[in-house]
């Protein structure tokens, strides 16, 4: 099998702007990405474009993808918009990843964008519940944070996860996204503050939620050979897994965690030959505060039901043993839908080429990144490895 | 579509929504709610028995909305000021989301029995929809 890696990364900031379009934050992640590959890049030669967005508020646009492969000067490569709900970038990944394994490409591109912030919170809310299970759980009258909700209240109750557990997560991700210069809430958050937010839906409270975000985010990928003109600092793919789920939560198995993340991560750690204690570190989807607890559990790197004491453990912290969202996650750098999954692979592209600024963690060789569609209906996880395979 | 339910899609499944209406799998013998697609337990897709379940349940998970209902339910917020949604395992075994009603949602917790009653859901198109939300036993 021919390897896939990834030669060049970045994203916009992640933020509310009103004055950008979405080709415009397109635009604006993909030449950071030209501009962070070592060598001399040639945009004409994509062989493969893949774009995640949801289309939030009306903009599902037939063609999105072209549209804003075009406007970067991609005119001509063959180019396909992936929608997964929050998990479009994270698809787009490892589609680019396959393409160029098959054969079918030697330099890909994976990205998404999403432009959530210039509606009302009526519409914003309307087009969140797209990603749950329209017919029967959005009829009962939840919301996105409803169900996460319904998650943590059984996870409290079968594990005795606790409210201080939760605000960990925040006051966590808050700190490392207090150093990420493109985070949309790149502010401190105490953990007394924290614990004491306004409620939203219990036992979730205002800081259990990451805020809907406006942004971009691309990955360059590509064949060794293609790889071996464009870097001296080679990062791999050394793992791409995927799988699906029943869209609504009742009914799957288990509320206390998603069985789509365990799966993907099999096949991840299989494919690069690992285990989940030889991860490094992650960025791991933290839509709320509860999804991070849970991916914990689901990823293999604590046992089922002990992500509470093993986040109270700091193994999770910059200076833990494996540091999980150091640019702050969704919950502080943002959740620009469709352009997340590729904003965690800019993460562990930076922190892996020793380029990650103020959050720089030293000694860090292998990386995963965990991305979720909906309350658990679709989700994408990532080995990528230092060096040549 | 999107989230949007129009009336015929509402109308399309009134057995599921005033009676909880199950379907049996002939390979497993597990319960799935709604009564179509593949069963949840074996995923067959065999045809499923019908079964209409006795209404009672188990809640296994359950939050009370105070902030961010969707559009739908935005009056209801607003003049209730928040309001319980439960996962409830019925007892035949198949689960289904529901509202909660006649209660102080902030008093229900996991494992308290309920009950399917119908009641109001939503107005949308000027037109009233009804279906099932679940009240405490006791
Ligand atoms: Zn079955």
């Amino acid at each position: 099998m021919r390897d896939a890696y990834l030669v060049g990364a970045a994203q916009t900031d992640f933020g509310a702007f009103p004055r950008e379009s979405y080709r415009s934050l397109f635009s604006t992640a993909f030449e950071g990405a030209v501009d962070s590959v070592d060598g001399e890049f040639d945009r004409t030669e994509v062989d493969e474009a893949y774009v995640g967005t949801l289309g939030v508020g009306g903009r599902q646009l037939g063609l999105s993808g072209p549209a804003v492969t075009e406007f970067v000067g991609l005119d001509g490569a063959s180019c396909t918009r992936v929608e997964n709900a929050c998990a479009a970038s994270g698809t787009a990944l490892r589609q680019a990843t396959l393409a160029i394994r098959a054969g079918a490409a030697d330099i890909a591109i994976a990205g998404g964008f999403e432009v959530m912030t210039d509606m009302s919170g009526d519409q914003t809310r309307y087009w969140l519940g797209v990603s749950g299970e329209t017919e029967w759980e959005r009829m009962s009258g939840t919301t996105f944070a409803g169900v996460y909700a319904q998650m943590a209240d059984a996870h409290m109750a079968e594990h005795g996860t606790t409210r201080e557990h939760l605000s960990r997560v925040a006051a966590k991700n808050h700190a490392n996204g207090a150093k990420n210069p493109h985070a949309h809430l790149g502010f401190e958050c105490s953990l007394e503050d924290a614990m004491n937010a306004p409620g939203v839906a219990d036992p979730l409270n205002l800081y259990d939620c990451c805020p809907t975000s406006d942004g971009a985010s691309v990955a360059i990928l590509a064949s060794e050979e293609a790889a071996e003109e464009l870097t001296d600092t080679p990062i791999r793919v050394a793992g791409a897994g995927q799988a699906s789920s029943r869209v609504g939560l009742f009914q799957r198995p288990t509320l206390t965690g998603i069985p789509a993340t365990t799966d993907a991560a099999e096949q991840a750690y299989d494919e690069a030959g690992v285990e989940a204690d030889d991860i490094d570190f992650a960025e791991v989807h933290d839509c709320f505060s509860i999804a991070e607890l849970m991916a914990y559990e689901d990823l293999g790197f604590c046992e089922k039901g002990e992500a509470g004491p093993y986040i109270t453990s700091g193994t999770t912290e910059p200076d833990g043993e494996r540091p999980v969202n150091l640019s702050g996650g969704l919950k502080s750098k943002g959740h620009p839908i469709g352009a997340t999954g590729g904003g965690q692979a800019v993460e562990v592209f930076k922190q892996l080429r020793g380029e990650a600024g103020d959050r720089q963690v030293s000694g860090l060789g292998r990386g995963l990144t965990h991305n979720v569609g909906g309350s658990g209906g679709a989700v994408a996880v990532h080995v990528f490895e230092e060096g040549w395979a | 579509m999107g989230a949007y339910l129009s009336v015929p899609s509402w109308w399309r499944n009134l057995d599921g929504r005033y009676r909880l209406e199950l379907g049996q799998c002939p390979d497993c013998g597990a319960h799935t709610f709604p009564a179509e697609g593949a069963c949840v337990e074996c995923n067959s897709t065999a045809d499923f028995e019908t079964v209409e379940p006795e209404g009672t349940g188990e809640v296994v998970a359950g939050t009370t909305i105070t902030g961010g209902a969707p559009p739908e339910f935005a009056d209801l917020q607003t003049q209730e000021g928040s309001f319980g949604v439960a996962v409830v395992e019925l007892d035949e075994g198949a689960r289904v989301p529901g509202m909660l009603t006649d209660c102080d949602p902030t008093t229900v917790e996991r494992g308290d029995r309920v009950e399917a009653v119908v009641r109001r859901i939503y107005e949308q198109e000027g037109i009233v929809r009804y279906g099932v939300k679940f009240r405490p036993m006791d």
